[in-house]
């Protein structure tokens, strides 16, 4: 039942009801509170504030989770853990090519995912887990490595905020980057649209997965894009390349959604091959799926 | 094709609105961002093309809305063939050709053709020409046109006719056919030049339209002519009067034949002097029953031939019986009666009376009309027999006397009784006749019937149909005129003796009597000579319908045409009006003034050139706005066109719009 609303009350992970909110940190909190609230104590996920485990404290620990009632006792730190705390870290790559300032109404694919990476950012700061960001198109446009210090929540969020369509797609840019400053084991979260060769995201997939990473990538299609709706021929201008097109209605209706229906299927089956998680998201459709699986994503990592 | 107001054609310009528009329109033809390209293929061309045809379709009628539009408004017409070929300093040549009867004198029409064809060969190429025919009246023959040979085709075709012509008459037919013309126009008048054409006012001789006068002389001076002036008919002494004039320098020797029936009857040898006029009797003529064709003319005849001749109708008086009843044998109760019609009508007429009671044995239909003194003898049975007569085509004067007093109606007609009046009770009291229709022919030369006294009338009230003839001061008629079936009756609301008035004993009596005998007996109403232009129909003889047969023996007027179908009287001789049996006659003969040749004095010419010079020239270089006739409007064509095609594009407009809402934003 996670991620429905309470009646009378609005989906606080409605794409609308978060475009109406003017700060991403606002947008943040709210989904992530809105997803919490609706989140029943459920084993499957377990965060919570339920003890887990104890462990030896080592250096670097924060001393405010030591249990001193075993101190006084044995005289040993130990590090109390609850359910949900790994600490690892989770780096977002967020694809902000002209592609993605696609909109057939409500709000844009990047709207969307901006949305969802700040959500993503809040809730795992939430997990005290460290939160890295790269920006990209063709180039990377703003790198924040991942840090768990305070206030680098806020600096991460407006830097998502201010990120802007714009122009191609070069998936391999992002993922070598990411290559480059990200040694250790964590979480990865790809957020585009993902026109492009899905063997070619294989490739950048790949070298990551064998780094370790967790690989987690979310496509994010508007429904027009998916189901497109013609009556009449049209000129379409492709976004990134400006190239145009006259496409007819029957095309449209029949030809293309099979071609774009294989493009995510091949994309799946990529990712299933390159060991990375794949989710198709709508713009129209709330956060709810997102987040849930990025904690199932979170918790089998964990 | 012309424009009526070809300043809204500037609305035409309108038309670039939609061109802007559909440009702007290809420019952006649904042009929509898409994410990607990477899985769309283009359409099929068959597609795209159709597309595009509809986008040019819907312009297409949007322009022509426009321009249907505007032309609605700039009212387009059709024009004659003639303006669109005109070129700017063409000019309108007006050839008149007199065809009145003296034109038929010697090879004055070889002349006066001759004449006109020099005009046409002299008009420069591209001018119009326009040929009239000028008799009685102006006639169009030729629409104004540049081509030459169709005018040269309808001159050889045209001939000179009997009429009598008036310059000022056709000078007048010029200024009403120029109206609205505004073109130079050179007026070619081909004439003999007439002084009997001439009108009586000089003035009438100028034209009002803007042209110039040029006058072709077709006469040759010292040109002769005789002619038969007038002839006159004495019945009585049965005996014709002719008069035979010369409009020539020489004294002539003519004979003079009476022509009866087609058949040469009596001649008579005259010498004509120079100018003179001559008269021949020809008396103890013997007629044939009936209507006699009577034609006298000279011989030999001259260069003018029509006029030679005059041609009369004559009829030979027949035996009239007029029925008199009269209770009295003697006739002693309408003794002044009697004695006016036997005045009036002479050897010829028998009054032949009868008593009341006899009436039933005679056959009325012998008499040329009936007269009763007194209605008040008839008794019904009579009255009824006297009805029947008249209704079926004959005639009656009924004297409402002393012994109609007692009765409620007047027999034969049905008029209801008012009572009688009496006014001779006392000394010097009397009425007069109040008013009289003087142009009723039975009361034509009697004026006289105002001093007549009348001391007692009885009053009627006229029917519906009834015509008052005559009236009392009072207002009560005295003639009423009832018509009666085919036939016709005259009631006489007072006596015909001297019982209740002096008429009888009036001079005015007679010439009263004779008028209504005449009338009653149809003799008025037989016409036997008409003017030459004039019309005929078979009621102006007094038929109720027939045949017109003209001089010639053509069948003027078909038998199928009604009693007032008429016939125009262009041709001199006999017209023969056939129908119930009877033959009437017509004589139709020349207008006299055709047959002086005097031409018009040189100075009275050069007058009337100057009347009419120059006027044209002013209005040489004006703009050519010739329109002889009203456009024919093509503008409701137009519309109706509009409306179709504002159907059509909304149809088209609202097809392709209902295609565009569907796309997906």
């Amino acid at each position: 039942m996670s991620g429905q609303v309470r009646a009378g009350l609005p989906n606080l992970l409605s794409p609308e009801v978060l475009a109406s909110l003017s700060n991403l940190d606002l947008v943040a909190r709210a989904a992530v509170h809105g997803f919490l609230t609706g989140l029943h104590r459920s084993p499957q996920f377990g965060f919570s504030q339920e003890f887990a485990e104890y462990r030896a404290y080592s250096e670097g620990d924060d001393p405010r989770f030591v249990d001193w009632n075993v101190y006084a006792r044995t005289e040993r730190t130990y590090i109390k853990r609850y359910l949900g705390e790994t600490n690892t870290h989770l780096v977002i790559l967020l694809d902000v090519s002209a592609s993605m300032a696609f909109s057939s109404g409500g709000v844009s694919k990047l709207q969307y995912a901006k949305f969802l990476a700040a959500t993503l950012a809040y809730l795992a700061s939430r997990q005290h887990d460290a939160v890295g960001l790269i920006v990209f198109d063709e180039e990377v446009r703003d790198h924040h490595r991942p840090s768990s210090r305070i206030g680098r929540l806020h600096a991460l969020l407006h830097a998502i905020d201010r990120a802007e369509a714009g122009t191609g797609t070069d998936l391999s840019v992002p993922f070598e980057r990411f290559r480059q400053y990200q040694s250790g084991r964590g979480l990865v979260a790809v957020i585009s649209d993902f026109y492009c060769d899905p063997e070619a995201m294989l490739k950048g997939v790949q070298p990551l997965a064998y780094q370790g990473q967790d690989v987690i990538l979310f496509q994010v299609l508007d429904q027009q894009e998916l189901e497109p709706e013609f009556k009449e021929s049209a000129l379409l201008e492709d976004m990134e390349t400006g190239e145009a097109m006259e496409v007819s209605p029957i095309f449209m209706r029949s030809r293309y959604r099979e071609r774009i229906q294989e493009h995510c299927d091949a994309l799946k089956k990529a990712a299933a091959r390159g060991g990375a998680d794949y989710q198709l998201l709508r713009t129209n459709e709330p956060l709810d799926a997102a987040l849930r699986n990025y904690l199932t994503f979170r918790q089998r990592r964990g | 094709m012309t424009l009526l107001a070809p300043l809204f054609l500037l609305g035409v310009l309108a038309v670039g609105l939609p061109l802007w528009l559909h440009r702007l329109s290809s420019e952006n033809p649904n042009r929509q961002q898409f994410s990607s390209a990477m899985f769309l293929e283009p359409g099929e061309p068959r597609r795209v093309l159709a597309k595009n045809l509809q986008y040019l379709l819907l312009l297409a009628l949007r322009i022509a809305v426009l321009v249907l539009l505007a032309l609605t408004f700039a009212r387009p017409a059709l024009q004659g063939a003639a303006q669109a070929m005109l070129e700017e300093d063409a000019r309108l040549n007006l050839i008149i050709m007199d065809t009145s009867a003296s034109m038929r004198h010697g090879d004055r029409w070889e002349r006066a053709r001759q004449a006109a064809l020099d005009v046409i060969a002299a008009a420069p190429a591209g001018d119009l020409l326009q040929l009239i025919a000028a008799g009685r009246t102006a006639r169009v023959i030729t629409e104004p046109t540049v081509d030459p040979a169709s005018v040269r085709q309808s001159l050889n075709a045209l001939v000179p006719d009997y009429s009598h012509l008036d310059y000022g008459e056709v000078m007048n037919s010029v200024d009403r056919m120029l109206r609205g013309i505004n073109v130079a126009t050179q007026v070619h008048l081909i004439t003999d030049l007439q002084r009997t054409s001439m009108p009586t006012r000089f003035a009438q001789l100028a034209a009002q339209a803007p042209l110039t006068l040029e006058i072709h002389d077709v006469s040759r001076p010292g040109e002769t002519n005789w002619a038969v002036q007038s002839v006159t008919w004495q019945p009585a002494a049965q005996e014709a009067a002719v008069s035979v004039r010369s409009f020539a320098t020489q004294a002539a020797e003519r004979t003079v034949v009476l022509e009866l029936n087609g058949a040469r009857a009596a001649a008579q040898p005259m010498s004509i002097p120079a100018g003179g006029t001559v008269t021949a009797s020809f008396a103890g003529v013997e007629l044939a029953s009936g209507a006699n064709r009577v034609r006298l003319y000279i011989e030999p005849g001259d260069d003018l031939e029509t006029d030679d001749q005059r041609f009369i109708v004559v009829k030979r008086p027949e035996p009239r019986t007029i029925l008199l009843i009269s209770a009295d044998p003697t006739r002693r109760d309408a003794f002044f009666l009697t004695a006016a019609l036997e005045a009036v009508n002479g050897p010829l007429t028998v009054v032949e009376p009868v008593t009341p009671g006899a009436l039933r044995e005679r056959d009325l239909s012998r008499y040329a009309f009936v007269v009763a003194a007194d209605a008040g003898v008839l008794a019904p049975a009579d009255a009824g027999l006297l009805r029947t007569y008249v209704a079926g085509g004959g005639a009656m004067l009924l004297g409402l006397g002393q012994r109609s007093g007692g009765l409620d109606a007047v027999p034969v007609t049905g008029h209801t009784f008012l009572g009688t009046t009496q006014l001779g009770a006392r000394a010097g009291e009397f009425t007069l006749v109040g008013s009289m229709d003087t142009t009723h022919p039975a009361l034509a030369g009697t004026e006289e019937l105002r001093s007549a006294k009348f001391y007692r009338y009885t009053g009627l009230t006229p029917a519906p149909g009834d015509q008052v003839l005559a009236a009392l001061e009072q207002g009560p008629p005295l003639l009423i005129e009832h018509a009666l079936g085919q036939g016709r009756v005259i009631v006489f609301t007072s006596s015909l003796d001297r019982q209740w008035n002096d008429l009888p004993v009036l001079p005015v009596f007679v010439p009263l009597m004779a008028g209504v005998s005449a009338y009653l007996a149809g003799d008025l109403a037989v016409q036997t000579e008409a003017q030459l232009g004039n019309t005929l129909s078979a009621r102006a003889v007094g038929l109720a319908g027939g045949q017109i047969f003209d001089p010639t023996g053509n069948a003027a007027l078909g038998i199928a045409a009604g009693a007032g179908a008429e016939v125009l009287l262009d041709q001199i001789g006999f017209y023969e009006v056939l129908g119930g049996g009877v033959t009437e006659l017509v004589a139709v003969n020349m207008d006299p003034n055709e047959s002086d040749l005097t031409p018009v004095e040189p100075n009275a010419v050069d007058r009337w050139r100057g009347l009419n010079a120059g006027a044209g020239a002013a209005t040489a270089d004006a703009a050519m706005d010739l329109n002889p006739a009203e456009p024919t409007p093509l503008w409701p064509w137009v519309l109706g066109l509009l409306i179709a095609m504002v159907f059509v594009e909304s149809w088209v407009g609202n097809w392709h719009l209902r295609v565009r809402r569907g796309i997906a934003a």
